[in-house]
């Protein structure tokens, strides 16, 4: 069965550029637009991963991150966060809540994909 | 009673007595006179009358003369003295030529000269002060005029001394500030109070020689309305005594401001001008793309080029313009290097006085770079909201050296807080001060983020990452200064220490005081002396810095220049301190049931044992030594000197060859060999100390061979 991502992010215009690489590189995608909705998302069926972004409405990334990083039936859930800011600590912050990586906006599409397949494909 | 009442009333009484003896007298004789006898009778009655009025006028003959010539003019002069001293200093005692006080009234006169004269010294002198003083504070306001910072002098009362009409200028004031007037009604008063604080313990603990701000600290400052935040200093006025007397507060021209504000421009100005092209060709290649899907396949991988390539370049332009943004936005915040040690200390004050909540304070200090009161600020309302949330009320304060910055830990029992509400929390304001700066905002300014995870044992931590301090490191002069060498003592070290029960307890569990001294010399047993101790205290794997013993000794002899060119304590730094028979029973006290440890312990504890008789206490706890054990784990190096086996640690030393200092360092080296020594198997403190004992054995017979 293919494994499923989570994306995780408001912005629409990024959202399809998402949902299309992940889908071509043979990934199942669900969306939610906000914290509360990725959270329930996950509720109703863990994915294998979750492209996280920072900045969403309602609980934003941070507090995502750290909910399903609570609950020990999500450990084996990856988590990479997706954010504007580009400081080490944010950087430092995102990791120490849980997030398996982390990637700065503006990505590079390709190692973007490539990121997320070694983690599924070849799981540490 | 005036000299001549006195003198009346005696010889009243005198004449009185004389007359009452003579009468009595007559009486007397007349009585025991026979019957018949009236002519012998009338005899003594004329004679005795006679005699009555004799006495009578001699006395007064005599009165008169003494008040003439003593009362009189003892009257006189001192009426002249009340004169002189009250009424007129040019006044001179006026005696008339028949008195019998001798060389009095002309001595009372060059008396009254000589003060005279000293008076007019004095007058002189003042004036002449008063004049110079006022010239020199007219010179001063001259340059203070000149000067393009704002200055203002205040007592540590705050009142307004002196200031120049730049600072009225940066405070926006208009017209005078008035002399003597409180500081705090023109400007926020938190911020002043903190930073004059952190001076005077500065001061106080003699840390401002070394200091490399000496008397002088940065920090924000605001005007009263908070509109206006000036980057401000502030520096100590001591008098030569050494006691602060007031303050000088200079805040800075807007150079700094303006530069960034030319740079925002620029930036500005590219963000916005220099993006419209690229952005341009971008929408362009898009729209034609879209518009001609029939485009053949070579165009169509040109138009695709185009918005790669443009993409990239936004890409790039868009990094380097947020790096030069955050520059901006943090840069002119005006920071300093603080220790973390004093701000904890602020913090834990602080907590104390407004509630129940006890901090203790672990682990290594360590330099950071920020702004002490927003910080302090900002540490205090955390504590107190994770109080409130989770019913803490005790907490764990350390600061943690890591690549890029220094970790400002505070740990608590209980569980982490969501990171949801960290974020609510931030959005509090500094209400009091600093134009209502939110805490979100000092981390912004700060360049840091806060936040929450939980630790292992139902604890949990509030992290905050810091800029690492910008002061380079300790003067080199120190470190060219050679180890102590390592001295062995088998009766010290090498004896069976009866452990019991603690020896089977794992190294981690015990509780340690690690110890240093500093003494007049290398021989304990050739007259030398200690001239400070110092200890900390380890309990649970935790430093607690906050409960540290520190004591200059009085070692009763002089300090050799030899030894003070290693720990800096000179004969004036002792005077007036107390002598070891007082010091070492507070350290004994301080030791308790802990464990002691030292790099190269033998050494510091033949001082110790040395002295136990004449201090009536006892050092007989085990005893670890960091050198021993770093040769038992680094068995491939000769090199154990504590600034080596620091740094192989990469423990850093602050206050190298200070008694604390050297202790701090001895107990983080310390702490990290626990680990190393677990790894290899050592894992309890009898283990420990048969590895330490080892290692005596073979180096004493290397030394002995």
């Amino acid at each position: 069965m293919a494994k499923s991502i989570l994306v995780v992010e408001d912005e629409p215009n990024i959202v399809l550029s998402l949902q299309f690489l992940m889908k071509k590189a043979g990934f199942e995608v669900r969306v939610a637009r906000d914290g509360e909705e990725a959270l329930a998302a996950v509720e109703e069926r863990a994915p294998d991963l979750m492209l996280l972004d920072v900045m969403i409405p309602k609980r934003d990334g941070y507090d995502v991150c750290q909910t399903v990083r609570a609950n020990p039936a999500w450990a084996g859930i990856y988590i990479i966060m997706l954010t504007a800011k580009g400081r080490e600590v944010d950087r430092e912050k995102g990791i120490a809540l849980g997030a398996n990586d982390y990637v700065t906006k503006p990505f590079s599409t390709r190692d973007l994909t490539e990121k997320v397949k070694q983690l599924l494909d070849h799981p540490a | 009673m005036g000299p001549r009442l006195f003198l009346i009333l005696c010889f009243a009484g005198l004449g009185a007595a004389a007359l009452v003896a003579v009468i009595a007298g007559v009486w007397l004789i007349t009585s025991a006179l026979p019957d018949g006898g009236t002519e012998l009778r009338d005899i003594v009655i004329v004679y005795g009358g006679g005699i009555a009025c004799l006495l009578v006028a001699v006395i007064a003959v005599l009165w008169g003369y003494l008040d003439h010539a003593l009362a009189q003019p003892l009257s006189a002069v001192v009426r002249g003295i009340q004169t002189v001293v009250y009424a007129n200093p040019e006044h001179r005692i006026e005696v008339g030529e028949s008195h019998e006080l001798g060389g009095l009234p002309a001595a009372v006169n060059d008396l009254v000269r000589k003060l005279s004269q000293a008076r007019n010294t004095v007058e002189d002198a003042v004036a002449r002060a008063t004049q110079s003083l006022e010239q020199q504070k007219n010179q001063l306001a001259v340059i203070l005029q000149d000067l393009s910072e704002g200055v203002i002098v205040c007592n540590l009362n705050h009142n307004i001394l002196l200031y120049n009409s730049r600072a009225l200028q940066l405070l926006h004031i208009a017209g005078d500030i008035g002399l003597d007037r409180s500081l705090f009604t023109f400007m926020t008063r938190q911020p002043i109070l903190h930073c004059l604080g952190r001076l005077s313990s500065r001061v106080a603990e003699g840390r401002h020689a070394d200091h490399p701000e000496g008397l002088m600290a940065s920090f924000v400052g605001a005007s009263c309305d908070g509109r206006y935040i000036l980057d401000s200093r502030m520096s100590l006025i001591l008098d030569p005594d050494g006691t602060a007397t007031g303050y000088v507060l200079t805040f800075d021209d807007d150079t700094e401001e303006l530069a960034a504000l030319g740079l925002r421009d620029r930036l500005l100005r590219e963000a916005t001008e220099g993006l419209r092209a690229p952005v341009a060709n971008l929408s362009a290649a898009a729209e034609i793309l879209g518009a001609n899907p029939s485009m053949d396949a070579s165009q169509q991988s040109q138009f695709k080029h185009v918005i790669l390539s443009e993409s990239r370049f936004l890409a790039n332009r868009l990094e380097r313009l947020s790096a030069h943004y955050r520059d901006i936005i943090t840069g002119h915040w005006p920071m300093s290097d603080i220790y973390s040690g004093n701000l904890f200390n602020h913090v834990a004050r602080r907590l104390k006085e407004q509630r129940n909540v006890t901090i203790v304070m672990t682990g290594l200090p360590q330099w950071l770079h920020g702004d002490s009161y927003t910080l302090v600020e900002l540490l205090n309302r955390m504590i107190l909201k994770v109080s409130d949330l989770t019913g803490a009320t005790s907490f764990d304060l350390e600061a943690l050296r890591g690549d890029r910055h220094v970790y400002v830990d505070v740990a608590w029992q209980g569980p982490a807080i969501p990171s949801a509400a960290l974020t609510a929390w931030l959005a509090d304001r500094l209400d009091e001060a600093l134009g209502g700066l939110s805490l979100r905002e000092v981390l912004e300014r700060h360049r840091t983020d806060i936040w929450s995870l939980a630790d292992g044992g139902e604890r949990a931590r509030l992290r905050l990452p810091l800029p690492q301090a910008k002061r380079a490191a300790a003067p080199a002069e120190v470190h060219r200064l050679p180890p102590r060498p390592e001295f062995y003592d088998f009766e010290l070290l090498a004896r069976r220490q009866d452990t019991g029960e603690l020896g089977t307890r794992p190294l981690r569990a015990i509780t340690y005081v690690v110890f240093d001294t500093e003494t007049t010399g290398l021989e304990p047993e050739g007259g030398d002396e200690m001239v400070a101790i110092a200890g900390v205290r380890i309990v649970n794997g935790r430093i607690l810095t906050g409960e540290s013993f520190e004591r200059i000794v009085d070692p009763r002899r002089p300090i050799p220049p030899a030894s003070i060119r290693f720990h800096g304590i000179t004969d004036e730094t002792v005077r007036d301190k107390p002598p070891i028979q007082v010091v070492l029973p507070q350290f004994r006290a301080f030791v308790g049931n802990a464990v002691l440890v030292a790099h190269n312990a033998a050494f510091d504890l033949k001082f110790l044992k040395l002295k136990e008789a004449e201090c009536g206490v006892e050092f007989s706890m085990p005893v670890l030594d960091t050198l021993l054990l770093s040769a038992f784990l680094h068995d491939y190096t000769g090199k154990h000197g504590l600034d080596v086996v620091a740094g192989r640690f990469g423990i850093e030393v602050h206050g190298r060859h200070t008694a604390l200092g050297d202790a701090l360092a001895a107990a983080g080296v310390f702490l990290k060999m626990i680990d190393v020594l677990e790894a290899r198997g050592v894992s309890t403190l009898d283990e420990a100390l048969a590895a330490g004992n080892a290692m005596v054995e073979t180096r004493a017979k290397l030394a002995g061979a």
